[in-house]
């Protein structure tokens, strides 16, 4: 079997530019993920039912049903609907940021619920208000207990955002079927393109090491 | 300085506190103790709020507990607890543990914090420690930073619930040894302990509790040595 290379070196660049924007559509994915998944967290911790109803079907629905449902939905009808158009990158950076919200929404809730109950009522015993056990005595130690499901979820995020390809978001999967329509061949750009998704992923993973070192405060 | 009143605590169907009468007076030390689930630690933490009262009323130096228009928060800051599981917040030094609620809760600069702070630690015999972390210290250390920390908010009370029961045994004495030096300080103070050496010693009054009530309440000595209920007499002849 023949391996040509010229394919790969011809494409280069568009993997590159492809990387580009797939690590921009996961950043923004993973930034807005947390934003959102922590105010969720906190709905879904409401001691009221009805607050507490609409973010659990929230995370029921984005859990529940395919990313490329989601995004396809979002795509052709949520979308166009809403904002009148929309481009694929638009579509896939909206569709990731709300599909991880729900799983970071769960990450964050697990980890408030796994600090001691001690640590709420000797905070509150010292005249803190919520607001101030919340941020300085549980979201802390919340955080850092989050770090290792979270980098998890952002490694998952980053692999999805692939699913961008099927709405002609010009990622890196996009630019490995562009290289593979145009030679009629598989190998090369499919190697390629798992090859650079294992080198970003990774790279992830050993900065995400290197952070839940930095938070390992002993 | 505390006065409850018909005090009555349930959860769901459980009535834990049933009818709670206790006068406590200024710079007095009370000692609460019973056998477990007789609701000593329900009493407690309902005087600082931890626990919602049921029905009746507590008031602290005037001011009703059950008034809606009462600030929990600035309440609370003015009660201070030590909780068995002492509690600290891992994710602070024990300097940071003492200033956090100075500054968050009282508003003081950073500054006044750290001074209070030390000095506190200095009290409690804990200066050098000030920049370790809870997690290095040895359980009667977490428990003095964590009377330092309550006495950071200068309360006008100071509540213990259990605060040796966690300790090992040699450890026991020298965080007695700060509640008594408090103690002698005026702090007016309400103790649920298993410590009987410490109730005789320290305590101007016993109260023995049992199935949610106050079955009997005494100076320590005439409680020890002359109890008049029969359940008094039962809970005492098996831990003296």
């Amino acid at each position: 079997m023949d391996f040509r290379f010229d394919i790969i070196v011809e494409y280069f660049p568009f993997f590159m530019e492809g990387m580009g924007l797939t690590i921009l559509m996961s950043v923004v994915g993973v930034l807005m993920g947390c934003i959102l998944g922590f105010f969720i967290a906190l709905g879904k911790m409401s001691p009221i039912l009805i607050v507490r109803l609409p973010f659990i079907w929230y995370i029921n629905f984005l859990r529940g049903t395919p990313l490329l449902v989601q995004l396809f939905l979002f795509h052709y009808a949520v979308l166009p609907t809403l904002l009148g158009s929309t481009t694929p990158v638009i579509s896939v950076m909206v569709t990731l940021s709300l599909n991880s919200s729900a799983y970071v929404a769960e990450i964050f809730r697990a980890g408030l619920q796994s600090i001691d109950k001690g640590q709420a009522e000797a905070a509150h015993s010292l005249g803190m208000n919520k607001f101030q056990v919340m941020r300085h005595v549980l979201l802390p130690q919340a955080f850092k207990r989050s770090i290792p499901p979270l980098g998890n979820e952002f490694i998952v995020l980053l692999k999805d955002s692939s699913l961008g390809a099927m709405i002609a978001a010009q990622e890196l999967l996009y630019w490995g079927r562009a290289a593979s329509g145009q030679y009629l061949r598989v190998w090369e750009p499919y190697l390629m393109v798992a090859l650079v998704y294992l080198v970003l992923t990774l790279s992830l993973t050993y900065l995400l090491n290197y952070l839940e070192r930095r938070f390992d405060v002993k | 300085m505390i006065s409850v009143k018909h005090l009555k605590k349930s959860f769901g169907d459980l009535e834990v506190l049933k009818d709670i009468n206790v006068d406590i007076g200024q710079k007095e030390v009370v000692v609460v103790i019973g056998p477990s689930g007789s609701g000593k630690s329900t009493f407690l933490r309902c005087l600082n709020l931890i626990e919602s009262i049921t029905n009746g009323t507590v008031s602290i130096d005037g001011v009703e507990l059950t008034d809606k228009k009462v600030d929990i928060n600035k309440l609370r800051a003015e009660v201070g607890m030590v909780f068995q599981q002492f509690n600290l917040f891992p994710h602070k030094t024990v300097l940071e543990n003492i200033t956090l609620p100075i500054v968050t809760v009282k508003k003081e600069s950073k500054q006044d914090a750290e001074k209070k702070a030390k000095d506190l630690l200095q009290k409690v015999g804990l200066l050098d420690k000030a920049d370790a972390y809870p997690e290095s210290l040895s359980g009667g250390q977490k428990q003095r930073v964590a009377i330092a920390r309550a006495l950071g908010m200068e309360p006008k009370v100071m509540l213990f619930d259990e605060p040796t029961s966690a300790l090992d045994p040699e450890m026991v004495g020298e965080v007695l040894g700060v509640m008594k030096q408090l103690a002698e300080e005026g702090m007016t103070m309400v103790v649920v302990t298993h410590e009987m050496g410490f109730a005789k010693e320290v305590g101007d009054c016993v109260i023995f509790m049992d199935e949610g009530y106050v079955v009997e309440e005494k100076e320590p000595k005439q409680l020890f040595e002359n109890p008049q209920h029969e359940r008094t007499k039962a809970f005492l002849s098996k831990i003296l």
